[in-house]
Order: structure tokens, then sequence, then C-alpha cells
């Protein structure tokens, strides 16, 4: 086992003749992935997450660039002899073969003898709650099941890598939950290297230990989901992590000013003087109707209650401060307190600042 | 279930009888009458002489039974070795000046046979190859060829070449991968094929007359000199012998189908069959 390296890889797509699609190009892209770790590539539709999980699988030929698996270079070897499993958005089970079949499939092409292949299948299909569905044929399964046959189908050849290209994005959400616990079980106890693209925030950062968030064919950031979250190095990546309260001004002397001069606070770091773009977190805007005082240093701004939105538990309080309409979570009985139209005064921890570069 | 006949169904049953049922009556007659003239509606007596020639009297009959068959089978494994491949590039590759290809591979279905025999016999003259099985084997697959590929591209183009990638994802090389996923796709389709397959080359007159100029002796060419006003009940009998020899053959090609299917296990749910 080793972990795997793409090295400067790069694939351009010419635009198709009928003109529908644009010219596409991929990275240089660069990228370790830790033996046993759970990564994920994030990014809305088109970013190019699914062409650089092709290049990986083999499927596509990069144009430039290497795939390294410990020290093998993988780059010509064909899919097939790579050893890595992958599972489609679609089971895509084999619809003349039984469930165990279909499960021991990766093992027959290896050469496993009959009896231990289907031990196998078996054991895996357990795993995965199907015990009982061996003779059944694909057909008589649920869509839910059969993408577990598919996920017992790929772990029993005992990939080095697991590739899953939005596995669970054909099911309905309650299924979606139930796989995604599936899954970061049976890759917990098995300890397969997985790689996971998906452009469903939640599902990455609940299985993830580390995520990589792609945008117009590069790579944006890798980190762990905390990190990602906290410290988005651009805008981009903060927006597309949900992260809506991003406010445009310059620093001047250490000290941030939005465009209209309403927001204006000491940045608590050093930074150069220039024009900044400042991420707040929801949860991190502490509003002061309870005369709260922040034990930690803060910077406080003035802003006027729009509107409440009750959220499932919590509530959304939107803010609004100059030109800018800052989400700001509040608790119940902060809420209960609060009234459209009035002036609040909100802190925030210096430590929950994040400064982007324009 | 309900169990009253209902009157469409006893008109189709007697239509289907008057279109199919009554002409094989008229044969089986006239294969058994000694003399029918007209206006007997049966023959006046009955013998069992022409029956009694072809399968007893000429030792031809059985040889020409088994040309016959040898011929089918021939021609339709090479129309699959041939369809297959062909069958792929249609599908699934766009290439400059495929509406040729595709155009040459249907033109024997729109294009008299008889075309294309002239300038067949002359070639196969030079190279030796009339009056040889060989010779007649190549010559039917200019007509059963089109339909085999047509039935394969069917097949083709409802197979994902995602389900393809999802074998090699597995580590199954390109022939495992057919052996195992394409083929067992196909097979309904190559079973249509090789049904038409066989029944054309087992038909074909004109073309075996040419090519195998007498020498290969297929059934049809035993059976024309007597139905073209040789000796009718001869002829009939031999049309009911060609019937049923085309009936057996579609028959086992079902039964080796089916029996493929159980060896898999699939039920028959509508995949196999033709």
């Amino acid at each position: 086992m080793a972990s795997l390296h793409i090295n400067q890889i790069e694939k351009k797509f010419a635009p198709s003749k009928t003109g529908q699609q644009a010219p596409f190009a991929l990275g240089p892209i660069d990228l370790t992935i830790r033996e046993g770790e759970f990564f994920s590539l994030l990014g809305p539709s088109g970013c190019g997450k699914t062409t650089l999980l092709k290049l990986v699988a083999g499927l596509t030929e990069a144009d430039a660039g290497n795939i390294l698996f410990g020290d093998n270079d993988l780059t010509k070897v064909a899919p097939e002899a790579r050893r890595f499993s992958m599972i489609f958005q679609q089971p895509l089970l084999f619809p003349h073969m039984t469930i165990e079949e279909n499960a021991a499939f990766g093992l027959k092409m290896q050469k496993i003898g009959k009896k231990e292949r289907l031990l196998e299948a078996r054991r895996m299909l357990a795993m995965t709650g199907l015990s009982g569905f061996e003779h059944r044929y694909p057909d008589e399964l649920s869509g839910g099941q059969q993408q577990r046959v598919a996920l017992a189908r790929a772990l029993v050849a005992k990939p080095r890598l697991l590739l899953m290209d939005e596995p669970f994005s054909a099911l309905d959400p309650g299924l979606r939950e139930e796989m995604r616990e599936l899954l970061g079980t049976i890759q917990h106890e098995l300890g397969v290297t997985v790689l996971f693209v998906t452009h469903d925030r939640q599902e990455a950062f609940e299985l993830s230990d580390r995520i990589g968030i792609m945008g117009g064919g590069r790579l944006l950031q890798v980190g762990t989901p905390v990190d990602l979250y906290e410290r988005p190095e651009s805008t981009t990546v903060a927006s597309f992590l949900g992260l809506k309260n991003i406010v445009e001004g310059t620093v001047h002397s250490r000290n941030f000013e939005s465009h209209d001069g309403q927001i204006s606070i000491n940045t608590g770091q050093e930074l150069a003087d220039g024009r900044y773009c400042l991420i707040f977190r929801p949860e991190t805007l502490m509003p002061a109707t309870f005369g709260n005082q922040a034990t930690v240093p803060s910077v406080q701004f003035t802003g006027k209650v729009s509107k409440l939105k009750f959220n499932q538990g919590t509530y959304v309080a939107l803010v609004q401060a100059g030109d800018e309409m800052l989400e700001c979570m509040v608790t119940r009985d902060q809420a209960e307190n609060m009234e459209v139209g009035q002036l609040i005064k909100i802190f925030v921890k210096q430590s929950d600042l994040q400064f982007v570069e324009y | 279930m309900n169990t009253t006949i209902s009157p469409l169904k006893i008109i189709l049953f007697l239509l289907g009888f008057v279109i199919i049922g009554l002409p094989f009556i008229a044969l089986l007659l006239s294969s058994l009458a000694a003399g029918w003239r007209w206006p007997d509606l049966i023959p006046a007596s009955f013998s069992f002489r022409a029956w009694d020639y072809i399968l007893f009297g000429s030792a031809r009959t059985w040889q020409s039974i088994g040309t016959s068959l040898l011929i089918a089978l021939i021609v339709t494994i090479v129309n699959v070795v041939l369809a297959v491949p062909a069958a792929n590039a249609l599908v699934r590759f766009q290439f400059r000046g495929k509406w040729l290809a595709e155009a040459i591979l249907f033109a024997p279905i729109i294009i008299p046979p008889f075309v294309a025999v002239m300038g067949i016999h002359l070639t196969f003259l030079r190279f030796g190859l009339t009056e040889t099985i060989l010779g007649v084997v190549l010559a039917h697959l200019s007509p059963t060829l089109p339909y085999m590929v047509r039935a394969v591209v069917i097949s083709y183009s409802t197979l994902s070449t995602e389900r393809e990638n999802q074998a090699r994802m597995l580590g199954a090389g390109p022939l495992l991968r057919f052996y195992y996923i394409v083929l067992p796709h196909l097979l309904p389709g190559i079973a249509a094929g090789a049904s038409l397959s066989i029944l054309i080359s087992l038909s074909q007159y004109l073309i075996t007359f040419i090519i195998g100029s007498g020498q290969v002796v297929t059934l049809p060419i035993l059976l024309f000199p007597f139905i073209s006003g040789g000796d009718p009940a001869i002829g009939s009998a031999y049309s009911l012998m060609f019937a049923g020899m085309a009936i057996l053959a579609l028959l086992s090609l079902d039964v080796a189908l089916k029996n493929y299917y159980k060896k898999k296990g699939v039920r028959s749910n509508g995949e196999g069959g033709e």
C-alpha cells in the first residue's frame, strides 16, 4: 500500500463541432492522496472533478503529467491493470448475473477460485446489509440496494484505491444519508483509500478526512473540512462552501473598512495595505442584545435587523450593515429579544476574522 | 380466466388456418396423390410413391439436406464473426465515409442477388471457387450478412459503454469484457440474426445454382426441377421436407439458446428468445 501522487496532470478538451460544448482545460494539478485517507473532490458541475477522477482511473488519457501509486508510474497502465475500483453514479450491475456473481466479479477477473471468491462476496454483501439477496438478480432490487451491491462489488476486489463518482446523487435524500453512513463505517473498518467526487457539500464534509475544492478546471484549495470552512483562501471557495457574508473593503494600517464605511474594524493581524474581502461565518457573529461582553479580543459594528428566519432549531437574522446584508446565526432566546428594524451591535472575535485577497 | 371463446379468436384462428395450414394440407395431399386431376377436390387414389422415392429411393435427399445445413451453419458462423466487429464500429465510432460503409453493407437487401452473382461467378471462376462448398458459402454471405449486421447493430446500440467501463475498473481486459459483458448482451440480437441467416441461406436457389454449377447440391437445387414440371408429387414431398428442415434448424437454435440461459440461470423474462 502506498499513496497516490498526481503530478502536473493536464487535460484539454477541444470545443465540440456543434459548438454546444465550450473548450475546457483541466489543470495542471498536483495532489497527493495518502494511504487510508478519505479524500473528496468538491466543486460545482463542470469544474473538472469527474475528469480528474477519470484521469486517475485511466478511463481518460492525460495530455501531460503523470500519476504515481507509491513508486509505480501508472500513467500508461491500462485501467484494468491498475487495481483500482470505481463506483459510478449508476449502479451498473451486470443484469445477467446474480447479486453474488456480480459482487464476485472483480475476484473472478483476478482468477481467484470460485469457492473463495463467493465466500468473499457473501461476506461483503453481509457487511453492506444485503444478506439473503445473493441469488437474486439486479432487476429485483431497489435503486438503493443496487448501489449497495455496487459498493460491495467494488470492495470485494480489494482495490488499492476506491474511486467514487457522485455515487449517491441518483438516490433520494433519505437513502443518500443512509448510504453515506454505511460508506463511512465500512471505509473506517476496511481502511480503504477513497477518492470521492461530489457536488454535495454536506456529503463531502461528513465523510472526508480532506477535501479538495475545484473550480474552473483547477484545484483551488485542499484541506481538512474544518480548515476549509474556517480559513477559505478565496471568495470562490468561500461562496462554494455556502459562506454568504463576504464584505469587500480596504485595509489601511491594520484597519479594515468596508466600501461604504459602515464596518470599520481592527484586523488584529499583520496585513499589507490593499483591497481585501472579509469573510464572516454566520455563527461567529454575536448580537449584543443581552449586553454579553466578549472576553477575548473582539471587534464590533452596528447593523439593523431586517429579517428573522427560523431554520430547523436555529434562527438566522439578516442584519443590514450599510450596503451589506449579513447572515447571523442566533439562538432562540436572542431571536425572541430581537425585532425587525431594531439596531443591534454585533461582536466578532478577532481570531474569527478571515481576510482574503480581493 | 375467461373460458368462453370469443368470436374474434375463432375468426383469427380460421384465417390463420386458411393462410398457413391449408397450403400444407394441399402439399401433403399432392405428395400422396397417385394422380390428381381437375375437378377432383381430393386425389382419386393415394400412393406413397413420392415419399418412398425421396426417403429411400434416392440417397441424394439426405446428402442434400446435410449440404444445405452445413452451408447454412458455416454461413451463419462467418456472419457472426463479421457482423459483431462491424456493428461495434458502426455504433460506437464516427468515421469519414461511414454512410458509404453502411450503404455497401446493406446494399444486398435492395439490389437483386442475381445482379451481384453474375459478377461474383466470373471472379470465382478465375479463383477456382465455383463448384465448391466454399464458393457457395462465400456467395451466400452477401444476402445474409445485412440482416445479421442489422440485428447486432440494434443490440449494440442499447449497450452503454459505461457498463464496460465498470467491468474494466474491476480488472477485466478486452477479451474478458467481451465475453462476460458484451456477448451476453448481444446474444438475443445474434440469435435473431442467426435465424434469418439460416433461413435465407437454406432457401437460396439461384446463387447456389450459379456458383455451385449443379455440383453443390442443396435441397432447393434438388427440389426445383420437380416443381417446375417434373413430378408434382415428388416436388410436394420435397417442399414438405424443406419446411421440416427449416423448422428443425430454427428449433434447435432456440433450444440451444434456452439451454445457454438456463446454464446462466437467467429466467425467461423476455431477455432471450428471438
